[in-house]
């Protein structure tokens, strides 16, 4: 038997035996399960007679805290088009723009022919778990204020100068600042440079 | 009876009541970027519970999708397999690749009222036959001679999603 699964039988059978283990009690002075008057062994060495009854389903392999699908640098998530490498600074307006360390960035932006990931159905639809998320990613300013994410170039839909969304957040998601950066438009400038993109300028 | 394809859907509900580690780990991350994303809708703070949001801020439907990012990393850490969903010898068998995030409720100051469902849709299953309160289903991969099966109870939150019928 694995450890796992026997630690765990042994912990449901103690919380729910009290009356087998108060009846060792008497013969032992080995265990002395004592504390409340439940006789529970779960908790050892605290005072409070709360316990948890250990689960008996084989769970699998256990979870492990994991950040949001947002947090990485590559935002690219398959999508082609030009590569961009964007890095942002974050400054503290009320701080006479000092670099602000440790705020949370999150940018988002559409994919070459216009679309982003919450849009590609009802938004509502069972999906593939694997890359639902493109083009949104999540990172933390370092000591200069300092942000880098690498994507492809947004494309460009109806009615909207070509943009990045940011949404800015102190370190304890406190919203901060929801903003967008445009692209200047025009001749030589980096969107009329994007030929190929389907929907381009 | 004439076997059919089906898919099985498994709805998880997780909320301040589940007590299973990866259930705590989706409640808490999920509240924390549901508090993060309703930001967005709520720039002058009027709304405190998911409901209102929806009611009245445009868009707001937006963050079933915007805070399933909080449970992405936790959906790949269960390798494909349902959890919770067994078999009648008590084994996990179930595999899926779809999955459709909902939040049930939620409150920007109170995080008991916080509940997030997860769909969990299967892959095609075959099923030959109903035994009593059990499915008696196997996976695609079987021959004609001989196919490996396992019995699944119909239960409370599982639920056939869609059913082909072979030609």
């Amino acid at each position: 038997m694995e450890r796992k699964g026997f630690l765990k039988s042994l912990l449901f059978g103690a919380v729910t035996a009290p009356t087998v283990l108060t009846a060792c009690d008497k013969s032992s002075t080995d265990i002395t399960p004592t504390e409340g008057t439940t006789g529970s062994v779960t908790n050892p060495g605290t005072s409070s007679t709360a316990c948890a009854v250990a689960p008996t389903e084989t769970e699998g392999p256990f979870p492990t805290k994991s950040p949001t699908s947002y947090v990485r640098s590559d935002i690219t998530d398959g999508r082609t088009g030009y590569k961009l490498t964007a890095k942002i600074t974050i400054g503290n307006s009320n701080n006479g723009c000092a670099a602000l360390a440790g705020a949370i960035v999150d940018i988002w932006h559409c994919d070459a022919t216009g679309n982003y990931s919450e849009y590609g159905g009802s938004g509502m639809q069972s999906t593939n778990f694997q890359s639902v998320h493109f083009l949104r990613g999540r990172q933390v300013t370092d000591a200069n204020g300092l942000v880098t994410f690498t994507a492809i170039f947004p494309g460009w839909y109806s009615g909207r100068s070509t943009h990045i969304h940011v949404h800015i957040y102190n370190a304890n998601g406190t919203s901060l600042k929801v903003t967008q950066i445009a692209f200047p438009e025009g001749a030589g400038s980096a969107v009329a440079l994007m030929n190929g993109y389907t929907k381009g300028m | 009876m004439q076997a059919r394809t089906i898919t099985l859907c498994y709805r998880k509900i997780v909320d301040a009541a589940s007590t299973k580690l990866w259930d705590r780990l989706v409640f808490e991350d999920s509240y924390r970027e549901f508090r993060m994303q309703a930001q967005l809708y709520n720039p002058d703070k009027k709304y405190r519970t998911f409901g209102e949001l929806i009611q009245h801020s445009a868009g707001a439907e937006q963050l079933h999708f915007l805070v399933s990012a909080a449970a992405i990393g936790y959906l790949q850490q269960l390798n494909e397999t349902m959890p919770d969903v067994v078999n009648n010898l008590g084994k996990h068998f179930l595999k899926f690749n779809q999955f459709q995030f909902e939040i049930i409720n939620s409150d920007v100051h109170d995080k008991t009222k916080h509940a997030v469902a997860i769909n969990f849709f299967s892959v095609p299953m075959v099923w030959h036959d109903s035994i009593g309160n059990y499915l008696l289903i196997s996976d695609t991969t079987g021959t004609e001679r001989q196919v490996l099966t396992h019995m699944l109870q119909v239960q409370p939150f599982l639920s056939i999603h869609s059913l082909t019928n072979s030609v």
